[in-house]
């Protein structure tokens, strides 16, 4: 973790009312300027811990504490929302206004800003996400489905928070457009300082983009650490059905070639292959 | 005779300025295993629909050449006589569902075209076996998962026996564990079944391997088709044409452009690890690196 920590999660329990318990004893922080990705097979609780860290949903016990406010308290919504953003996997579960510009604008409005501040947010966050004003006057029915989700980010940056959380960024989409919004949340991490956080089955997006990996399982933290870290251990993956990326696990199936087990890429392994040759 | 045969097939939306796909010519052996790949609103869910022949049978458009499923014009073909060679799978499963439970759901196509109670039995617990589902048919086909909708999807149209058995993008809503059951099922099929499978795939790395034809439609054309040890060669280009091959593969591509490796590109993961493990010599005393 870098910097200031920004999120405090401590011995975190959520039971859903029907009794089933999705996270069981979650303990991490969230610092200034990370790039994080949340991984770990379906059902493991990664929605539910994202959910609980912009105070969607509150802790059954535990507490999540976004710098001085606690999510258990009463009436912090609207200053949470400010701090920790949260875009849905689906960006139609999101968008409900008929116009891009109210979309965009919902968000600040609803926490009272003045009518000059809200125009002033919409424009800087429409501007970051690439969503050109030609557009504020469209239905984000109509637009495809790239540039719905760029909308959904923009009305989640436009109550610039820190940490912005991305559920499943790149589902459905080809190659092209997953690299466009992947190096989209990239820029946000590195060029504007937000601490970018991705829910994600896509292990080579996982190694190319984050830094740290959280791995669920069970509702419980079974692996935090850095991704090269993560993706050394594919014993503790197994156990929440995670398996390292293909080059990674064609290094790992090296090894005993003298291939070293934790490379993240095909350069990494290019080098370490002509390393090994030369010897 | 090919299970299909394409010559520059063309077709535009009514409405449309440009044509969606143009001058496509593609030959699928009879039980071929072929995966279509390629960006998004490049073609391929058209290309397949004009095999199925939804299209042009159920939208307005401007058609080209022609397309034969087994031997016959699918223009020419009736409905019916479509829906018995030609199966359809969607990337949503509840977009087929008409039944209460899995097992009408399975047996309601059977019924339909007049089969005798024992014949279907036999077809149910053959299609049961082979998708795994043998304990759903009691469920409502809406209230399973989604990895396991989308086996009852494929269960209920292979049920059908069809001849030719095409996927539209079947695991893209589904989580790593579903996509797995999938394409192990997929891995069955060309084992055991008697049918052609074209299936539209993003997921290259795990279609690859299945394959004996991949083809990449790009800008509405075939931009290259061929066995995956010729398809992936010069990985960079495929992915300016945005696909992604397997890293695995990707990586041999590029020692065999720097002169370190002569064999062939192999999309199965075992394959470039034995080759790989050759290149590189016996183990090394003590196991790890300097």
């Amino acid at each position: 973790m870098s910097g200031q920590t920004l999120i405090r999660v401590e011995d975190l329990v959520f039971e859903y009312p029907d009794g089933t318990r999705a996270l069981d004893g979650v303990t991490l922080g969230i610092g200034e300027n990370e790039f994080i990705a949340l991984i770990g097979q379906n059902g493991s609780g990664k929605t539910t811990l994202s959910k609980c860290l912009n105070g969607i949903l509150r802790p059954t016990r535990g507490s999540v504490r976004i710098e001085d406010l606690d999510t258990r308290e009463r009436g912090v919504t609207k200053r949470i929302v400010t701090k920790v953003g949260y875009v849905f996997q689906n960006p139609d579960h999101q968008l409900f206004n008929n116009t891009v510009h109210k979309e965009i604008a919902y968000g600040p409005r609803n926490i009272g800003l003045d009518h000059d501040e809200v125009e002033a947010r919409v424009r800087e966050a429409a501007r970051v996400c690439g969503v050109r004003e030609e557009l504020f006057g469209e239905h984000p029915f109509f637009l495809t489905k790239g540039l719905r989700q760029r909308v959904s980010i923009a009305s989640i940056l436009a109550m610039r928070p820190r940490v912005i959380i991305v559920d499943e960024p790149t589902t459905g989409q080809d190659r092209r457009q997953s690299v466009e919004v992947m190096n989209f949340l990239r820029d946000l991490w590195e060029r504007s300082g937000h601490t970018v956080a991705i829910i994600t089955h896509e292990m080579p997006i996982v190694a190319e983009y984050a830094r740290r990996c959280v791995v669920l399982g069970q509702g419980r933290v079974l692996l935090d650490a850095s991704t090269r870290e993560v993706f050394s251990r594919p014993d503790v993956l197994a156990r929440t059905f995670v398996k390292p990326p293909q080059i990674t696990r064609l290094a790992q199936a090296l090894e005993d070639r003298g291939i070293r087990r934790d490379v993240l890429s095909v350069e990494e392994l290019l080098e370490e292959f002509q390393r090994n040759r030369s010897q | 005779m090919n299970a299909v045969t394409i010559r520059g097939l063309g077709w535009k939306y009514s409405g449309r300025d440009s044509f969606a796909i143009e001058g496509v010519d593609l030959d699928i052996a009879q039980n071929a295993f072929v995966s279509v790949v390629g960006p998004n609103e490049h073609g391929k869910t058209t290309l397949v629909s004009c095999i199925k022949g939804i299209i042009p049978h159920s939208f307005h458009g401007v058609w080209r050449g022609t397309v034969e499923v087994l031997g016959q014009d699918v223009r020419e073909l009736s409905a019916q006589r479509l829906a018995e060679l030609v199966g359809f799978v969607f990337a949503d499963p509840e977009a087929q569902f008409t039944s209460m439970t899995v097992e009408e759901e399975l047996a309601f196509g059977l019924e339909n075209i007049g089969l005798s109670l024992a014949e279907i039995d036999r077809r149910l617990a053959w299609v049961s076996e082979l998708t795994g589902i043998g304990g759903l048919w009691d469920k409502s086909p809406y209230e399973i998962s989604g990895g396991q909708k989308q086996r009852v999807a494929i269960a209920s149209v292979l049920a059908m026996k069809p001849r030719i058995l095409i996927l539209d993008e079947p695991t893209s809503m589904l989580d790593p564990l579903g996509k797995d059951a999938i394409f192990s099922i997929l891995a069955d099929v060309k084992r055991e079944a008697d049918v052609t499978v074209v299936v539209v795939e993003h997921n290259v790395e795990q279609v690859a391997p299945l394959s004996d034809l991949m083809v990449l439609i790009h800008g509405g054309r075939v931009a290259r088709a061929g066995p995956p040890e010729e398809f992936f060669q010069d990985c960079d280009w495929l992915v300016q044409h945005g696909i992604q091959p397997p890293q695995a593969t990707t990586f041999l591509d590029r020692l065999r452009r720097e002169g370190l490796f002569t064999g062939r590109l192999s999309p199965r993961f075992e394959e470039d690890v034995a080759a790989l493990r050759q290149l590189l010599g016996p183990p090394q005393g003590g196991g790890g690196a300097a």
